[in-house]
């Protein structure tokens, strides 16, 4: 029955490319993107109880990783994916474990630095990154002789998507994301019930961080071009927004969330024009201070 | 077979003050022992030296064989020593099963994703449903903790400490805060545990509530051990009855 309803989901969002234009087959990439990256933020801040600020730079680190290794750097590309997760990977250890041994803010303040310095490096990376332009008009490599492209792209956003759901869902309902939730609640208590608290969160960090970096690797190659601007600051305190939006901790809340964000300018644009953006600051504002447990804690209220 | 834990001339400063002094006692296999002594008798610090929450000076502490000593809490726990706390700590976010469900943290084989994960998940949500109901909330078993009164809270401690299959567990004056007729319940929830052949080690201040129930008694005075025996012994031993009591109509 579950397996039915998982192959359903994939079905339906895999056939909608089909019947969508360019334009919006292209919003509908980003949207698949953002909540895949909205999920995973939601493991480590929702149920982890984490605040970081990297995880659109690890979005960054896989795409850009990606591109440099198989452009500038030369490699095949299942030894430049593997080579830029595993960047990810070290980059999130290097991060968390000396963060995470720390109390408090510490992991914000050290992830917030590391987004900035990622930006930085960008921009005075030269040949290697292209600078200020980034790098550009560059294609996916063939897999196994076929070249996919337009809505068969589409296809691997979608396994991307699925994949990061189905792993997130299963760890949230093990041992291990109960600990999560326990170090988030109370890691005295936790490490009273035998959690390693450290590690506990070095691993959610570490994990978040790698899909973040699978999701840019699979962004590459959406536009077909990675610069600086668009791995900004911002969108790091977006997901952040979306997560607390749509409500903290729940796998449906970081979904509706990252939906309605991402579509709010859409929709609100022409209407409103640039006064969007002031539509958006009070609807977190009214989130935080209203609806503390998201859009889906209002969901659950009425249907109680 | 040796003692289960075995506590020897452990000693814990804080700057000038000597918390703890060279303090020594045994606890056996299936047995209740209290630790009593006035406010500031350094009750709460040997309960921590024990739980690994505090690293001691000096001293040994030997659980089921193994020096436990300096180890962090989440290493004690896992060799099988639970506790609860003073000031309830629930999982905020999490219901009354779940947080059972933590308890049993140490009790997962660590690879989520073999083929035996999921019976293993049933297995303890089954063991935490019938800790669940050994403590009295089994009405309560999917509502969230924020409905559970005072009492009901320090109940669900002790599932919670009992799903993690403890061969000892530590309880933080488990009396503190609750009405007789909550502390009757308690009461009787440890002395079941203990019949179940689980070690106890409780401190307590409160000696109506302690001396009943513990099958033998340890009284701090200033950090140091000044009597050892049962209940019936310690209540009219004269150091104590001198050092704690104040005067002996008090018991």
């Amino acid at each position: 029955m579950r397996v039915v309803a998982w192959v359903a989901a994939f079905v339906a969002l895999a056939a909608l490319p089909f019947f969508l234009g360019s334009y919006h087959n292209d919003v509908y990439r980003k949207l698949l993107l953002w909540v895949t990256l909205a999920l995973g933020y939601n493991f480590l801040f929702g149920i982890c109880g984490q605040v970081a600020f990297s995880h659109f730079a690890f979005y960054g680190i896989g795409a850009y990783g990606v591109v440099i290794l198989l452009f500038q750097v030369g490699l095949p590309l299942p030894i430049a994916i593997l080579l830029a997760l595993l960047i990810c990977v070290i980059l999130a250890l290097i991060v968390a474990i000396p963060a995470t041994r720390l109390e408090g803010f510490y992991l914000a303040l050290v992830t917030l630095a590391l987004a900035q310095l990622f930006i930085v490096l960008l921009n005075e990376g030269g040949t290697v990154t292209g600078g200020a332009g980034g790098i550009a008009n560059y294609r996916l490599p063939p897999i196994f002789g076929t070249r996919i492209s337009g809505p068969a792209y589409t296809l691997v956003i979608v396994a991307l998507l699925m994949l990061t759901l189905a792993l997130l869902w299963r760890l949230d309902r093990s041992w291990f994301g109960r600990a999560c939730r326990a170090v988030r609640d109370n890691p005295e208590a936790a490490a009273a019930m035998g959690v390693d608290v450290a590690r506990t969160k070095v691993i959610a960090f570490t994990l978040t961080s790698a899909l973040a970096g699978m999701a840019g690797m699979v962004y590459a190659f959406v536009d077909n071009t990675v610069n600086p601007p668009i791995f900004g600051l911002e969108n790091a305190f977006l997901i952040l927004f979306m997560v607390i939006v749509g409500g903290a901790g729940r796998h449906a809340g970081a979904i509706i969330g990252a939906v309605l964000l991402f579509l709010l300018p859409f929709w609100l644009s022409p209407v409103v024009g640039h006064h969007h953006q002031l539509i958006f600051g009070a609807l977190v504002v009214a989130a935080i201070l209203l609806w503390p447990k998201g859009l889906v804690g209002i969901w659950d209220r009425f249907s109680r | 077979m040796g003692p289960l834990l075995q506590v020897s001339r452990v000693t814990k400063r804080f700057g000038g003050l000597t918390a703890v002094s060279k303090l020594a006692f045994e606890l056996r296999r299936g047995e209740i022992l209290g630790v009593i002594g006035p406010n500031g008798a350094g009750k709460s610090t040997t309960f921590n030296i024990i739980a690994g929450t505090y690293a001691a000076d000096e001293g040994e502490i030997r659980f089921d064989g193994e020096s436990i000593a300096g180890m962090p809490p989440h290493q004690i726990a896992r060799r099988g020593v639970m506790r609860t706390f003073q000031h309830n700590r629930p999982f905020e976010g999490m219901s009354v099963l779940e947080n059972v469900l933590v308890g049993a943290h140490t009790r997962f084989g660590r690879n989520l994703f073999s083929r035996s994960a999921a019976a293993e998940e049933r297995e303890q949500r089954a063991q935490a449903e019938r800790l669940v109901e050994f403590v009295g909330l089994g009405e309560l078993r999917t509502a969230n903790v924020d409905r559970l009164s005072f009492g009901q809270g320090r109940l669900l401690e002790i599932a919670r400490a009992l799903a993690g299959a403890p061969k000892l567990i530590l309880f933080d004056e488990p009396a503190a805060g609750l009405t007789r007729a909550e502390a009757e319940r308690i009461a009787t929830v440890i002395r079941g545990i203990a019949e179940r052949g689980i070690a106890v080690l409780l401190i307590e201040h409160d000696m109506h509530f302690l001396l009943p129930l513990a099958h033998r008694v340890v009284v701090l005075n200033f950090g140091a051990k000044i009597a050892e025996g049962t209940s019936d012994e310690v209540r009219s031993h004269p150091a104590v009855l001198d050092a704690y009591l104040g005067h002996a109509a008090a018991v």
